[in-house]
């Protein structure tokens, strides 16, 4: 099977502060996979890099074989990705804001409107899809961003917590588009929600420190330590090297 | 998709953001207000309009040197915003280059401070027209040199955007600069005969002094009176020379460092 987001030997230092260590993983074509670790794991930063908004110290990150610090357009014209909760530019609406994504992503004309249409549909902002974004709350900012990722239908998905700031049903709508989703697609998904991450992901990698502590399925890491949960808990409690 | 369309989307709706932003609406009041504050306030504190046309086009030149201030206010956050409000989180992970981002977002930016500088033109001309029934042939020199000044003024407002964490510092900081140091730097340096061309507030002088120079100017008011240092007027090839250098070293200085900005 082919990989879809192969990640070599990262190593990232904000600073003296040393956020990835030697990072080495490798997300086949249309898995859904997780990645678990506590705060300041490295998980967002790993996700930047992957998105071209962070250039790591050392190593290289690869979107479906594309080294995305060497050609980036490529490897991002490949993605769709929230990283962290999505900001849009205030005076646009979601349509025009879809509109000004999916024309620099060289989509256009009715096709453009009507996937649009259906996007907007899927993450339920029919009724707010004129009105400015300055309106919105930080949850129907979320559902613009999930539709922003799923717009030009992109092949990988690069998700970091993309259920914050939903409410109860946002979050059960959400993980359905995802799960759907992820039946066609690459999903690499950073969340702190481990129920959401077991429902959505067949493979999780754990990581602290920046270091890559258990990459598995998640059927194996329960019969190891008995739960996902359990899992979590053994792996980041136990002391770094 | 080539960068020379993506780039035209991208001006597209950041001009689209300049007119729905009321930063415009604001310099746009603010450089009417100056316009009717000359047109009003000459007549009634002296006696009647100066016989000289020149004097009163250069005085009306207040309106659009100010317009072309007002690009520090469209500027101010064109990088920095993107960092500081993170809607770079999703502009940046499209397949666009962060270059075609930013001289797209300088592109739109001049449009709209030009838009002002023009319409400032267009009140200056029409009320010379008025009060004289002419207009000097030297305010399509005073029209280009207000354009380049907000070119330069842009530059330098996108390289500290570019530097600065926040876009009210970018702004403050750009303000501080050309409306602080460079005049306290060019009133030392003309009170003490050394060249002062390569100023920003000289340069922006010459959009008001390309009518005659500084004697003509205060001439039209009873002359400069007995002033302790001689004021020589900016050369306007020099300060041609001085905005060009501000305008394509801030350009390419912003370039450089929004390319190796990272969004962490």
């Amino acid at each position: 099977m082919s990989e879809a987001i192969v990640i070599e030997n990262l190593t990232k230092y904000y600073n003296k502060f040393l956020a990835l260590k030697g990072l080495s993983l490798k997300v086949p074509a249309k898995e859904n996979v997780g990645l678990l670790g506590p705060n300041g794991a490295g998980k967002s930063t790993t996700l930047k890099i992957l998105c071209g908004l962070l250039r790591a110290s050392s190593g290289a990150a690869y979107i479906d074989g594309i080294n995305v610090a060497e050609n980036p357009s490529q490897a991002l014209s490949r993605i769709g990705a929230i990283v962290e909760t999505p900001e849009f530019y205030s005076f646009l609406t979601p349509e025009e804001t879809l509109g000004y994504l999916g024309r620099l992503r060289g989509m256009g004309g009715d096709k453009l409107k009507a996937r649009i249409k259906e996007v907007i549909k899927q993450v339920r902002l029919e009724d707010w899809s004129k009105v400015k974004i300055e309106k919105f709350s930080r949850g129907m900012k979320q559902r613009l961003g999930l539709a922003q990722t799923l717009l030009h239908d992109p092949p990988v998905l690069i998700l970091d917590e993309p259920g914050l700031g939903l409410d109860p049903r946002g979050v059960v709508e959400f993980r359905d588009i995802i799960e759907k989703a992820g039946k066609e697609k690459t999903i690499f998904f950073a969340s702190h929600q481990l129920t959401e991450v077991s429902q959505i992901c067949n493979q999780v990698a754990i990581i602290d420190h920046g270091k890559l502590l258990a990459y598995d399925s998640i059927t194996a890491l329960e019969k190891k330590y008995k739960s996902l949960e359990g899992a979590y808990l053994e792996l980041t409690e136990a002391p770094l090297e | 998709m080539s960068e020379f369309e993506k780039l035209r989307i991208v001006i597209g709706y950041e001009f689209l953001k300049h007119i729905r932003r009321k930063r415009l609406y604001i310099i746009l009041a603010l450089t009417l207000i100056a316009e009717l504050a000359v047109l009003i306030l000459v007549p009634v504190l002296g006696d009647g309009f100066p016989d000289n046309v020149m004097v009163m086009a250069a005085l009306l030149s207040v309106g659009p040197s100010l317009a072309g201030i007002g690009a520090i206010f469209f500027a101010g956050d064109a990088i920095a915003g993107e960092f500081e409000s993170k809607t770079g989180f999703i502009l940046f992970t499209n397949p666009v280059k962060r270059s075609t981002l930013v001289i797209g977002k300088y592109l739109a930016c001049y449009a709209a401070v030009a838009l002002l500088v023009i319409l400032g033109y267009v009140i200056v001309t029409i009320s010379l027209l008025a009060i004289y029934g002419s207009v000097p042939i030297e305010t399509l020199s005073s029209f280009g040199l207000c354009l380049l000044y907000a070119g330069a003024v842009l530059s330098v407002t996108f390289f500290f955007s570019a530097v600065m964490k926040g876009s009210m510092s970018a702004t403050v900081i750009t303000l501080v600069f050309i409306m602080v140091i460079s005049p306290i730097v060019d009133s030392v340096l003309l009170m003490t005969g050394q060249p002062h061309w390569f100023l920003m507030s000289t340069n922006g002088d010459t959009i008001a002094t390309v009518y005659g120079g500084y004697e003509a100017f205060m001439g039209g008011f009873g002359g400069m009176g007995d002033m302790p240092f001689e004021m020589e007027t900016p050369a306007i090839g020099l300060s041609v020379l001085s905005m060009s250098l501000y305008l394509a070293v801030g350009f390419v200085a912003s370039l450089f460092i929004s390319n190796r900005r990272q969004l962490a």
